[in-house]
């Protein structure tokens, strides 16, 4: 029953003193937006890295020339059939097979753009199970499919790489030809990958009449359960069909899941660093919210004097304060979650616009209740302590204070 | 007779101000009764303050013992003290000290909250005692908008919210000109008529003797002299 009145007491206090509450609110929900903000967007990248971990990519190997770019760009190295066939022929690997990668010429009207081009065997589409996109619209390569294509989602939107968007069944001059659009892949969330074509191994080598095409890497489906020795047997199978020593190889083999784990680590580094960041404006806000309290409670001691002297208990006063600490917490929690919930819906909707959909912030009901609770006490916490010193004096030093 | 309601048998409180000692009060004997009208009187700077801090429990004593109802107060706790302050004693101080964010009304309910009275019991009380106090039509003003006379007058009604045995006034008229202090003392010494028990602290021997039934004079921190008014006149008593 008393509590009761006492929170209505704390409630008239904060409305009276309206500049100070509002002040100790906007220091606490920074703290929380800023919290609210990294953490949701670290959990999409988390989310985003697990989603692959669970593809059909878990059982891939690739072969890639070593120190290049970007697979196609380095025209001096060459995967062969015989290296494949080599690939293939080692144990553990199951199927393996070769990828074109070529920068393309695409024009639209007078425009052109420069695009990668992705060759590969429709019987063999490791490739996509590697990359574990689908087919959205239209259907997937088979083989026979000369002069056909399938697009990246990009170009079935106006104004993205070109300003007119293409349709199913459309012709699309690539290096001089005109293909037919028999797909469109689905967006992947990165510009590069979202403005792709793909193509048959047949088909590709015809629009490069001047020089012969190369495979720019190798894909290989393998047993699962012994990966790292596959990778060591491959490495040793094209050692041995290129002729080349040990430490002197000028391609690698890497396993997806490899793969996987250096970007894994890759975004947990940014993925602590945010939390980092999130945790130093927390405790700047702590501190922030401490002196306020402090102050407030300075200001007050005649009062805590007074209504000591007609009757308070110390731990009466301590409630208090706390209260008044923690509900100022937790409406700068309220707050802060609101601001930050609409900040990341906006910016993850810009960063969509721009082709990061990958950078997209994902949401928990822990994080908003987490976040709220941890405005709560962190208010509360810090007003602990003076609250404590306040309920401590001594009346008759109280009174005398001004 | 009977026992003193309030006792205080050689309290003694010193400061200690770097290498010297203030003795404020040293070795005080006081004993009131129920239904006194008791006046500490002295100069500024004699001790009369500190005397009633500790009497209220404000304040803790160096050395002596002070009973309230025949109890030691040093065996009680804090919660037992604030309870006491809140039941037992009511407190008007020179400077009001009214709380300045709640209304004449709300003062006064404050008390009341503290001792777990419901709402609406506390906000009937209220309106009654600033009625006795003649404030009924400045029930939802804030202190800032009171003259000081009033402002004390609602203090006097928040001393009396929980109905305490004993009114403790530290120079209730002593930020009052003389017209609107003896208002103030009239209404004390009407409650002191309808049986409390009234201790008052003045510096002002006129005040003292016009008022009280019971002087304590005091010097140095020491009572210096006892009177008594019988048959109007005043007479020393041990
Ligand atoms: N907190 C304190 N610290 C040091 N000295 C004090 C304190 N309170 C009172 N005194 C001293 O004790 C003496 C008595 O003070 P007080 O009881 O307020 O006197 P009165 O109320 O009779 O004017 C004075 O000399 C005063 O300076
Ligand atoms: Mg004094």
């Amino acid at each position: 029953m008393i509590r009761k009145e006492i929170i209505n007491y704390s409630l008239r206090n904060l409305v009276h003193k309206k500049s100070r509450s509002i002040l100790t609110i906007f220091s606490i929900l920074i703290g929380i937006t800023a919290i609210f903000i990294f953490i949701s967007f670290g959990l999409g990248l988390y989310n985003y890295v697990n989603d692959f971990k669970t593809s059909s990519s878990a059982d891939k190997i690739t072969v890639m020339p070593k120190g290049m770019s970007a697979p196609g760009m380095d025209e001096s190295f060459a995967l062969t059939d015989k290296d494949i066939s080599a690939i293939e022929k080692t144990s553990g690997v199951y199927q393996a097979t070769g990828l074109y990668s070529k920068v393309a010429e695409v024009k639209q009207s007078s425009i052109i753009r420069y695009v990668f081009l992705l060759g590969f065997d429709p019987d063999k589409p490791l490739i996509m199970e590697l990359s574990n996109v689908k087919v959205i619209e239209g259907r997937m390569l088979k083989s026979g499919d000369d002069g056909k294509v399938i697009l990246g989602y990009n170009y079935r939107i106006e104004n993205k790489i070109f300003s007119k968007a293409y349709s199913l069944n459309d012709e699309i001059e690539i290096q001089g030809k005109k293909l037919k659009i028999i797909g469109f892949m689905q967006e992947v969330g990165s510009p590069q990958d979202d403005s792709q074509i793909y193509t048959t191994t047949d088909f590709l080598p015809s629009l490069y009449p001047v020089a012969k095409v190369n495979y720019a890497m190798a894909v290989a489906r393998v047993d699962i359960s012994n990966i790292k020795q596959v990778v060591e047997n491959v490495e040793k199978e094209l050692r041995k069909e290129r002729g080349l020593e040990e430490g002197k190889e000028d391609f690698f083999v890497q396993s997806f899941q490899e793969m996987l784990d250096t970007y894994a680590t890759a975004l947990n580094v940014i993925i602590y660093f945010v939390v980092l960041i999130a945790l130093v404006s927390v405790i700047v806000s702590a501190i922030n919210t401490a002196n306020t309290m402090v102050t407030s409670v300075l200001e007050r001691v005649k009062e805590i004097g007074v209504i000591k002297s007609i009757g308070a208990r110390n731990s009466e006063i301590f409630f208090i304060f706390l209260f008044e600490s923690g509900f100022l917490g937790f409406v700068g929690g309220v707050i802060g979650v609101i601001i930050g919930f609409n900040f990341t819906l906006v910016t993850g909707a810009f960063l969509a616009k721009l082709g990061w959909s990958f950078l997209a912030p994902s949401y928990s009901v822990y994080l908003f209740l987490g976040c709220i609770l941890f405005a709560t006490l962190t208010g509360a916490i810090s007003g602990a302590v003076p609250a404590y010193q306040a309920s401590k004096i001594r009346p008759v030093d109280a009174l005398r204070y001004e | 007779m009977n026992p003193g309601l309030i006792e205080l048998k050689e309290v003694a409180k010193y400061y200690h101000m770097g290498e010297s000692i203030v003795k404020a009060v040293d070795g005080m004997n006081i004993k009131v009764h129920d239904g006194d009208f008791v006046a500490i009187m002295g100069s500024s700077g004699s001790g009369k303050s500190t005397a009633m801090n500790l009497v209220g429990s404000l304040d803790l004593a160096t050395k002596g013992d002070i009973y309230l109802d025949g109890i030691n107060i040093e065996t009680l706790d804090e919660s037992d003290l604030a309870q006491i302050r809140g039941k037992k004693i009511g407190f008007i101080f020179q400077q009001f000290n009214l709380i300045p964010n709640l209304t004449a009304k709300e003062n006064v309910m404050l008390p009341m909250m503290f001792q777990g009275v419901s709402a609406d019991d506390r906000s009937s009380r209220a309106e009654k005692l600033l009625k006795l106090v003649e404030l009924s039509d400045r029930m939802d003003h804030y202190p800032g908008q009171l003259s000081g006379g009033e402002q004390q007058r609602v203090a006097i009604a928040r001393a009396l919210a929980n109905d305490p045995d004993v009114i403790l006034a530290d120079e209730p008229t002593g930020n009052l000109d003389t017209k609107t202090g003896e208002k103030v003392m009239a209404f004390l010494e009407d409650f002191n008529k309808k049986g409390k028990t009234i201790i008052m602290v003045t510096h002002d021997p006129k005040l003292a003797h016009e008022h009280a039934k019971i002087i304590y004079q005091i010097k140095d921190g020491k009572v210096e002299r006892k009177l008594k008014k019988v048959n109007k006149k005043w007479k020393p008593f041990r």
